[in-house]
């Protein structure tokens, strides 16, 4: 079997479970915007225009919270990983003869389908700020969102695999994935970071897919954005790999 | 060719700071067209069987052949498989995509299904809606949507009570006489194993004994004998006046059973305080004669 079918029935468990839990849509962009709401808010008038784009705080960081609010649904998309296999729904969908890798691309595909209608709800407040959503600056924030989203639920899913109680799988996450985001520029411009900073951050493939997010939408020229989506692409591409690598490799060796 | 053929398999698990565990101890078997219990206590190897002819656990060596692809099988675990956020029939229509069905033949195969398992009123119901019994019958329909040749049943009703349990079977009886697949249940339980085709009976890893559970029973002979005391000592005698009359017996716990007991005089029982029991053999009286080495623990 081609693995399609099973791949788009998965897909659409995974989306119609979201419409049944509308808690984890409220926690995904709650904390996101509140977030927002406490650092742009406070840090805003001492800051003055950032970027060299003439970006208020406010407006700089919104892309930046976009892609948190990716980030806790691409956690949620991987944790349910963990609830699948207690529940059983996963053994059942290894034991089928649907591939294994319609089961990782199921989980990225709803994920990120999720994880981008939640960004794109933070995303309006920047006309509210000044900044314009044309229709290109909506397609390339939607194009950078969506790689962070697969690179983060690829990862998550073979984090998922190898942690097998959501406590630990927290743990890890926020471990690797905090500092990873606060390393990203998504509340400070990367440019204007110390020294060491900016190595670590250049270093991080976030940091430019935030640049090709800016660079959509007219806030920030920092990065080449061929560069920018370049590297963007080849981390979707690589989280995309590892998550369904881990989920390929199912079968135990006792 | 068998539905399932099983040569020689062997699964070691060995894990960091443990010692080795032999799952399974040059295993073999083959079935089809019946329904085949695997009967066993906890830890005698029955789901790691279950794990390798499903293709999730791979043995160290031997050989499974199983039908042509996964495709043929399908299984029904200890707990349900059903997404609990999902109605029944968004369920079955899962896991018919996952066998490849189209959408159409799914809706056929569940709406037969539901009516045969009695279902059909709940169909359009979340599964965290139903009861135990319920969500276990729509389990088995999810199991059984892709129509397999072979179903593993892996201890299938546990958790479930007395009502729930002949429910099910019931249903997989109906079903089995529809759709005429071969069926291995992993299980404990007697009655359940009772109401197989064929026996297996599963020691440490090993299969001690494959036969129809009447062979089983009639091994032993038309009566066994029970002999029941509270004291080691009193067992200890019972063993020696057993041995003095020609018979062996094997030791659980606190009872002793004897086979091919029928001649043997009862009022002759030297030891006194313990309860003596002759009666027909059970497969329970079969699976401790095969699986005791007869000695007092």
């Amino acid at each position: 079997m081609s693995g399609f079918g099973a791949m788009n029935a998965l897909a659409k468990r995974e989306l119609i479970r979201q419409t049944r839990q509308p808690s984890r849509v409220i926690a995904s962009v709650a904390t996101p915007l509140m977030l927002w709401v406490f650092i742009a808010g406070g840090f805003s008038n001492a800051m003055g225009d950032i970027a060299g784009g003439g970006a208020r705080l406010t407006a700089y960081t919104i892309p930046g919270m976009a892609s948190l609010t990716v980030m806790f649904a691409s956690i949620f998309a991987a944790i349910s990983l963990i609830q699948d296999r207690h529940d059983g729904v996963l053994r059942a969908a290894l034991v089928s003869p649907a591939p294994k890798w319609s089961i990782a691309m199921s989980k990225i595909g709803a994920g990120s389908v999720i994880a981008l209608i939640q960004a794109m709800i933070v995303l309006l407040a920047l006309p509210l700020l000044g900044v314009a959503l044309t229709p290109a600056a909506v397609l390339g924030s939607i194009g950078a969102l969506a790689c962070i989203s697969v690179a983060l639920i690829g990862i998550g899913l073979a984090m998922a695999w190898l942690v097998d109680s959501t406590q630990g799988f927290h743990g890890v996450m926020n471990a690797l994935l905090m500092p990873m985001w606060l390393l990203s520029g998504a509340i400070f411009p990367v440019e204007d970071a110390a020294g060491w900073m900016r190595i670590i951050a250049l270093a991080n493939p976030l940091t430019w897919a935030h640049g090709a997010m800016r660079s959509s939408l007219g806030m920030s020229d920092a990065f080449h954005p061929l560069l920018a989506w370049g590297i963007s692409v080849a981390f979707a591409v690589g989280g995309a790999c590892l998550g369904i690598w881990a989920i390929s490799r199912s079968q135990k060796t006792a | 060719m068998s539905a399932i053929e099983l040569h020689d398999l062997r699964v070691v698990y060995r894990r960091k700071g443990e010692p080795e565990r032999v799952a399974l101890d040059g295993f073999s078997l083959e079935s089809d067209g019946e329904m085949l219990a695997l009967l066993g206590p906890n830890g005698a190897g029955k789901s790691t069987l279950m794990g390798v002819i499903s293709q999730t656990i791979k043995p160290q060596s031997g050989r499974v052949i199983a039908p042509s692809s996964r495709a043929g099988l399908s299984m029904v675990f200890q707990t349900t498989a059903l997404d609990v956020l999902l109605t029944v029939r968004e369920n079955l229509h899962v896991s018919a995509a996952l066998h490849g069905i189209s959408r159409t033949e799914a809706a056929k195969r569940i709406d037969e299904l539901a009516a045969e398992l009695r279902i059909e009123d709940r169909l359009d119901e979340q599964v965290r809606h139903l009861s135990g019994g319920l969500a276990r019958r729509a389990d088995l329909a999810r199991a059984l949507v892709p129509h397999p040749s072979l179903l593993l049943l892996d201890e299938p009703t546990t958790g479930l009570d007395i009502d729930a349990r002949r429910s099910f079977w019931d249903s997989m009886r109906r079903i089995r006489e529809q759709l005429g697949m071969t069926v291995l249940l992993a299980t404990h339980l007697i009655d359940e194993a009772e109401r197989a085709d064929r026996v297996a009976m599963m020691s440490e890893g090993r299969c001690v004994g494959l036969e129809t559970p009447s062979s089983f029973r009639s091994s032993l002979g038309e009566r066994v004998l029970r002999i029941h005391a509270q004291e080691r000592e009193q067992l200890e005698h019972a063993m020696a006046w057993l041995e003095s009359i020609g018979h062996q017996a094997v030791a659980i716990d606190h009872t002793l059973i004897v086979e091919h007991a029928a001649e043997i005089d009862l009022q002759a029982c030297p030891v006194e305080g313990v309860s003596l029991t002759l009666a027909p053999p059970t497969l329970e009286d079969a699976y401790s004669v095969r699986t005791n080495t007869g000695a007092l623990a």
